[in-house]
């Protein structure tokens, strides 16, 4: 399937027709919108089956909310603050059944403490960025994965840019000092 | 962000990683399933009133319903305040209830730009409310000071929660995925107007009761919002059209 880059004022033209109903407007968002989306929770922590339930989930969520998209305003932080939501209401969810089961909070410690020592192999960043705080490795996703500017990550995360290259920051420094770390051994 | 030597090897792997993120595929029958789900139940929307008309909504009804409970309660307290009393704890609660008005607005469009972080506001709503008070009242106490104090909790409680009930209809016509966040929003701007009301009524016109129990029960009301927003089932947090889209 190919997929067409994202280009701002032609998102926005759609969204506007997209709240007045217009069936070939929602096919085309549809269409241009959910590689993207599906990416960005494919990088979360999730198997390929729970991304794809996510990126549902998240498409009944910006139905919903269509009213509340204003034509003057980007659409992408939009769309992926509401993703962005549906993750964490999805990730609660989870925590809450993990909750329940004896041995997940053993195992789960155990998953961490292994982070560190993976070696730096092709998917060993993959590893460091999902032992990152969720709220480091939030930003990073959005800034790498989705290629979004620092300005679309603070709306979309309901923060300011500064807190944005806060995070970051802390985020390369902690990843800098675990790839130094694989280097070492 | 990238002026650390090592941040080139880093970048590398990052791109590397981000690159390998890109590879993932979206199935045509997942595409064609989403838009089958939405345009089953495609109808027109209005966008909502800008920000600023947001705001100016929940600040009319806050002003409305602080005037009208004022007006209706007896202003035993209005008696008792010194004119630099009423005009300092008048600014300072305005102020309050145009921060909380500001926050909640932003909660509704998802993707806005949070010109004041939530702990700001509830920060500096607290600052000013206990500090005016400790400031502008006298530091005297009774000794009936819990059987004088605790019918001005119930009836802050008999005011916030109501208020909240009505700034929370007005402000799910929003998308309202925050939480907690919103939650604390709600129940800040309901306090306000609690808290105003009160002054205006409360015979206690004294620093410790004043803090005590009408400071106090705020900040347990406010904690008591972000705790209901938190565990609230998102279904009861989506807005108007959630009906309509499943």
């Amino acid at each position: 399937m190919s997929e067409t880059p994202l280009d701002d004022r032609e998102l926005r033209a759609l969204m506007t027709q997209y709240q007045r109903a217009d069936p070939p407007a929602v096919e085309e968002l549809v269409r241009r919108i959910s590689p993207p989306l599906l990416r960005y929770f494919g990088a979360s922590r999730v198997d390929r089956n729970d991304a794809e339930d996510l990126l549902q989930d998240c498409w009944i969520r910006i139905h919903r909310s269509r009213h509340t998209y204003r034509a003057s305003e980007p659409v992408m932080p939009w769309i992926y603050a509401i993703a962005r939501h549906t993750r964490l209401d999805a990730y609660r969810k989870r925590r809450r059944m993990e909750s329940r089961e004896v041995l997940v909070a053993a195992l789960e410690e155990r998953f961490h403490q292994s982070v560190p020592k993976a070696a730096p192999e092709p998917d060993a960043i993959e590893h460091l960025v999902a032992s990152l705080p969720e709220s480091q490795r939030e930003v990073i996703v959005m800034l790498k994965v989705s290629g979004m500017s620092l300005e679309e990550v603070a709306k979309a995360t309901s923060s300011t840019v500064g807190a944005v290259k806060q995070k970051a920051h802390r985020a390369y420094a902690t990843l800098r000092r675990a790839l130094g770390k694989d280097r070492e051994k | 962000m990238r002026n650390h030597p090592r941040d080139a090897d880093l970048e590398r792997h990052l791109d590397a990683w981000a690159a390998s993120q890109a590879e993932v595929e979206l199935s045509p029958e997942i595409q064609r399933n989403v838009q089958a789900i939405l345009k089953r139940s495609l109808t027109p929307v209005k966008p909502l009133p800008s920000h600023g008309r947001l705001v100016l909504a929940f600040l009319a009804v806050f002003a409305v319903g602080a005037a009208g409970l004022i007006a209706i309660m007896n202003q035993a307290g209005a008696h008792l305040m010194t004119e630099a009393q009423i005009a300092g704890m008048v600014a300072i609660l305005a102020c309050g209830g145009i921060l909380f008005s500001l926050l909640i607005a932003w909660q509704m469009v998802p993707g806005s730009r949070q010109g004041l972080p939530l702990s700001l506001v509830l920060a500096l709503s607290g600052c000013g409310v206990f500090g005016g008070i400790a400031v502008l009242f006298p530091w005297r106490t009774s000794h009936a000071f819990v059987s004088e104090g605790w019918p001005c909790a119930l009836m802050e409680v008999m005011i916030a929660v109501p208020a909240a009930a009505v700034f929370w209809l007005l402000a799910r016509s929003g998308a309202l995925f925050g939480g907690a966040g919103v939650g604390a929003a709600l129940g800040g701007l309901a306090v306000v107007l609690a808290l105003a009301v009160l002054q205006f009524q409360c015979m206690f016109q004294q620093a410790p009761h004043l803090l005590a129990w009408h400071g106090g029960t705020a900040a347990i009301l406010i904690g008591l919002g972000a705790l209901i927003g938190e565990v609230t089932p998102v279904y009861l947090r989506a807005g108007r059209y959630a009906g309509k889209a499943t």
